[in-house]
């Protein structure tokens, strides 16, 4: 049996577990609330008046103004997270963290590696969460990581639901397909296209049919309706390798001034590339995205010569896809991701020319400075062209410790 | 309401099984009593460990505080005052 850990509006709860005062009030985590930006949790008492992940903080404070509006703080969130996986390592080894606030959990091996023994685990763990870090969890188990996953959002908030095979398909089949996970709106277009509107008629849809309309996902689409899922749990311990890197800011206000939007691309391939040296990574794509005023998101990418980690080679790239991108208008979020991650080469290569030599020292002088006294302890200058509005997003790689 | 701050204050605390934790604090003057460790965590600033801390002290009141081993000093950077205030 596999569980799910799935932490009940997680920031939004951490705030509330920190601050009692804040505990049975709607809360909305953010970035700076004196600023523009988007909602990054909603408690679950602000999710009544429709406020929910992602909406533009404008629109919340509309919809629900007597919200308390918190400065969101990821590095406690990630500690506190690292600190749930500790936790859970009490009943097994084989912990797979999905995301900030998910966990999948192996019980195979273990003496409750049944429907009785995960629920009677689940309810244990939530427990111990509960008076450890005072945290909602919402606990989903079934034989695969897709059962476990769907129970637990029938789970939400707060609860625990055990689901078999059988249980799964008497409890989603006659339901819309947008619930199977990894659906999303344009597959449910294409499978509403196909006369395919519940789980059950996906499961029981023609094999040709699905592998016409969706080539090999067509197959994997019918398996997961029927509640059939391979996928490995993959235990932390073994690593999994990240597959990009990117960093994106909302910017305080509309933006179209040149230089500081120069300003602040240089600043996040500082970032991305600094992140990437950080955890032993060379990325072989560089993808930028724009967000204007009306909100138009535009993304472009392109392919490097060869894997790289250094913020100059990103930058170039970087400003590069941003002079296509850009119209010259006033622009709201801009975004740099390093993708096609593969680890970094052991020992460095010679270089040929000494521009590249003296490069490559100079990042590793000011990596050693950033490790020993921070990340804002050297900075690019051309990044403090927006220093005082963009005080809300850091500089360098963001370290969280292992607790 | 919430206020940032980065007040340096004097702090005495206790080292227990679980490691250290702050029993009481002097900010702009007032004395406070942490009656609940709320939550910790740690933070990387350099080659530092910095360790942070969410309290509850009397009337409700709730404060983040953050010790840096490098100086061997605290500071408050989040207070939670007046719970009362504005609730529903």
């Amino acid at each position: 049996m596999i569980l799910l850990v799935d932490m009940d509006a997680f920031f939004a709860s951490v705030e509330q577990a920190h601050h009692p005062g804040l505990r049975g009030q709607p809360v909305i985590v953010c970035g700076d609330p004196e600023r523009r930006g988007v909602v990054t949790a909603a408690s679950y008492e602000a999710r009544p008046f429709g406020v929910h992940a992602g909406m533009p903080l404008a629109q919340a404070r509309r919809l629900c103004p007597q919200a308390r509006y918190v400065e969101g703080n990821p590095e406690k969130y990630v500690s506190v997270s690292l600190a749930l996986l500790d936790l859970y390592s009490g009943w097994t080894p084989l912990v797979e963290p999905f995301s900030v606030d998910e966990a999948f959990l192996g019980l195979a091996g273990t003496r409750h590696d049944d429907m009785e023994g995960a629920r009677r685990v689940a309810g244990e763990i939530q427990r111990a969460i509960a008076a450890r870090f005072s945290l909602p969890a919402s606990i989903g188990a079934g034989p695969s990581k897709l059962v476990a996953k769907m129970a637990a959002a029938l789970a939400k908030p707060g609860g625990i639901a055990v689901l078999d095979v059988e249980g799964f398909r008497t409890t989603f089949w006659p339901r819309p397909v947008r619930e199977l996970w990894g659906v999303g709106e344009q597959t449910e277009k294409r499978l509403e296209a196909l006369g395919i509107r519940t789980l059950g008629q996906l499961a029981n849809a023609p094999a040709g049919v699905l592998a016409d309309a969706f080539g090999v996902l067509g197959p994997q689409l019918r398996d997961a309706a029927r509640g059939e899922d391979s996928t490995p749990l993959v235990p932390y311990w073994k690593g999994v390798d990240a597959k990009s890197m990117g960093h994106e800011v909302t910017l305080p206000e509309d933006e179209a001034e040149p230089r500081k939007l120069e300003g602040l691309m240089l600043r996040l391939c500082d970032q991305v590339a600094r992140r990437m040296r950080q955890e032993g990574y060379v990325g072989r794509v560089v993808a930028v995205k724009l967000r204007d005023s009306r909100f138009r998101t535009r993304i472009r990418q392109r392919v490097l010569e060869r894997h790289c980690d250094d913020p100059d080679v990103f930058y170039g790239v970087a400003m590069e896809l941003f002079s296509r991108l850009w119209d010259g208008g006033p622009v709201r979020l801009l975004g740099v991701t390093a993708q096609q991650l593969s680890r970094a080469p052991g020992p460095r290569q010679a270089w040929v020319f000494s521009w590249q030599e003296r490069s490559l020292r100079l990042r590793e002088s000011v990596d050693q400075l950033r490790d020993r006294f921070g990340e804002a302890s050297v900075v690019r200058a051309g990044a403090l062209a927006s220093r005082r509005r963009l005080k809300h997003v850091p500089f360098g790689a963001v370290r969280t410790a292992r607790p | 309401m919430f206020e940032s701050a980065q007040d340096a204050i004097e702090v005495l605390s206790v080292f227990t099984a679980s490691g250290m934790e702050p029993l009481r604090f002097r900010w702009r003057g007032s004395v406070f009593r942490v009656v609940k460790l709320t939550g910790r965590w740690q933070r990387r600033e350099g080659s530092a460990l910095m360790h942070h801390f969410a309290v509850e002290c009397q009337n409700g009141e709730s404060f983040e505080l953050c010790f840096d081993p490098r100086s061997s000093r605290w500071s408050l950077n989040r207070a939670w005052r007046n719970p009362e205030e504005g609730r529903a």
